[in-house]
């Protein structure tokens, strides 16, 4: 309905579009807008909460101090293991999970529920589950090592098989989002196109390869974005499970931001390193709408 | 086909053990003896059964407290969210207002922004103000969090209603306030329930700034109540699990009744952000 003035009417209903819009837009603005300001303003200041008198603007000294700074490069490259095998294995465990939830159930409830309840479970408790399945002396993990007459390990406290038994707990945890976006995808797939490939005699890893792949594919990549930003915020789950621990080899980026601001109190330093989070995540952010245009754009 | 029939169960059976087993080791952990729980090899069934682990979350242990903070912020926070989202929605989605998907997207956009980075200077604008350690400082955060999906979900709901409707209505004498009330209101229930429950677990779940901006101990929220119980010796695993079922079981309850809206919320506002 293109009007080439704008009448009255239209003008009242816009009007009123803006009110509504208000409130969403002031909420937004007092809670992520005006805080990011913030962020970058004390980015360039030094300022610990304990040291109040060293108070003052430094320019981008904090980020020079980030470059020299071992322990963020070391946060930085867990955070970037933690995505580099906590994202792929939870799409391809997501993916397992939609394809057998994808099957004809007569009762669908059960499977659902087995999906939804990883998924409202917070952060923290699949932490604490797990920390207690890894537990040296009483943890289930040793206990079946023991059956078999392996010796049982000490999952938490050794760097590698922390850095396992955290990744096991993510990717069990994130693996139902993944589930239930991928099952979406999967049951927008027309029928038609499998019977037509059945028609050609293909086979059932050639249906698979040339007809739930491709078709599958705009989910498969909504979920993957949206598991590289939650896995780059990586933090409850080794909080829970390990503390950072042993020595700093669990530590994510958001930890140590955490440990910076909350329990050191430099807030100038520990506002640098979040504002490097956040270039890192927008860089991040702006890949997935090009690569939402692209969808778009071919599909 | 009976083999056909015995993949589906055993692909049902995988799923449901997933996703279930987990919880169900922390209930038989919960109503295990502390004496028991120190035993080697472990016992998988309670040998006696106790449910003094539960007592003692409730005596020992502020649960009561917890509870009641997160019942508080996440309901708050929920109602401000949906409030406010459906607003959007509506003006986005019905009254064409300029660079309405602009908005959208720059609402969407918003769940994308790490909250650690959020975290640190909502710390201290929260601490000038003075509401560290208050419902606020949690409900306004929370409500912002959910509103990228809680609007996409309501907006897919408004565009489905006729809008044929609402003239209806405004022809009836309605003004366009009350035709929104009186018709799209009631036929949005549907929607607004759907997001208010994925709101109402996503503020019930959330941690990080619950610990960082509410920490003391009577405004801590139930996932920081547990996670930094603290035992006299080591972690105290009996009590931890009592309360994680505690914790766990009004949540499972919520997405056992509303599953297929969960399902239907999440995967509007996942596939179609």
């Amino acid at each position: 309905m293109a009007r080439l003035r704008v009448g009255p009417l239209e003008r009242a209903e816009r009007r009123l579009g803006y009110a509504l819009l208000a409130p969403a837009l002031l909420l937004l603005l007092a809670v992520v807008l005006y805080p990011i300001a913030t962020l970058l303003w004390t980015s360039t200041q030094q300022l610990h909460l304990a040291q109040p008198w060293l108070e003052g603007f430094v320019g981008l000294e904090n980020y020079a101090r980030a470059m020299d700074d071992p322990r963020f490069w070391s946060a930085l490259g867990v955070t970037l293991i933690y995505v580099g095998v906590t994202v792929p294995g939870a799409i391809l465990c997501g993916l397992g999970l939609a394809l057998l939830a994808n099957l004809p159930f007569r009762v669908k409830w059960p499977v659902r529920l087995g999906l939804l309840l990883p998924w409202a479970l917070p952060l923290v408790f699949a932490g604490l589950i797990f920390r207690w399945f890894f537990e040296y002396e009483q943890g289930v993990v040793n206990a079946v090592l023991r059956l078999f007459g392996a010796a049982p390990l000490r999952w938490l406290s050794t760097p590698d098989l922390a850095f396992i038994s955290t990744s096991t707990a993510i990717v069990w945890k994130s693996s139902s989002f993944v589930a239930l976006v991928l099952l979406a995808g999967l049951q927008a797939i027309p029928s038609s196109l499998y019977e037509a490939a059945a028609v050609d005699g293909a086979s059932a890893w050639q249906r698979f390869r040339h007809v739930t792949l491709p078709m599958l594919r705009p989910a498969i990549v909504v979920a993957l974005i949206f598991r590289t930003i939650t896995a780059i915020q990586t933090f409850d789950i080794p909080y829970a499970m390990t503390g950072g621990g042993p020595g700093h080899s669990t530590e994510t980026l958001a930890m140590y931001v955490h440990r910076t601001t909350i329990d050191v109190l430099d807030f100038g330093y520990g506002s640098a390193l979040a504002a490097l989070m956040f270039l890192l995540s927008l860089a991040l952010t702006s890949l997935y709408i090009r690569q939402t245009r692209r969808d778009e754009g071919t599909g | 086909m009976p083999s056909f029939k015995k993949a589906r169960a055993l692909a049902a059976l995988l799923i449901v053990a997933n996703g279930v087993i987990p919880a169900l080791w922390i209930l038989l952990t919960s109503m295990k003896t502390e004496t028991e729980l120190m035993r080697v090899p472990i016992t998988v069934l309670p040998d006696t059964p106790t449910i003094a682990n539960y007592v003692r979350v409730f005596v020992d242990q502020p649960m009561l407290t917890f509870l009641w903070n997160s019942l508080a912020v996440a309901t708050l926070s929920t109602l401000l969210c949906v409030f406010v989202s459906a607003l959007a929605a509506y003006a986005i989605v019905r009254l064409r207002v300029p660079m309405g998907t602009f908005i959208l997207l720059a609402i969407v956009l918003v769940s994308m922004f790490p909250l650690i980075s959020l975290m640190v200077p909502l710390f201290q604008i929260m601490r000038t103000v003075e509401l560290l350690n208050t419902w606020p400082a949690l409900i306004l955060p929370y409500a912002v969090l959910s509103m990228p999906v809680c609007t996409l979900v309501l907006a897919s709901f408004f565009q489905d209603i006729p809008q044929d409707l609402e003239r209806a209505a405004e022809i009836d004498g309605c003004t366009r306030v009350g035709a929104m009330w009186h018709v799209v209101v009631p036929l949005a229930g549907p929607g607004i329930f759907t997001a208010a429950i994925l709101a109402f677990v996503n503020a019930w779940d959330e941690f990080l700034l619950a610990l960082t901006l509410s920490p003391r101990v009577p405004a801590r929220t139930v996932p920081v109540g547990i996670t930094l119980y603290q035992g006299e010796f080591a972690f105290p695993w009996p009590i931890i699990s009592a309360a994680l079922i505690v914790a766990i079981v009004p949540v499972c309850l919520l997405i056992v009744i509303f599953q297929e809206r969960v399902v239907g919320g999440l995967t509007a506002g996942g596939v179609k952000g």
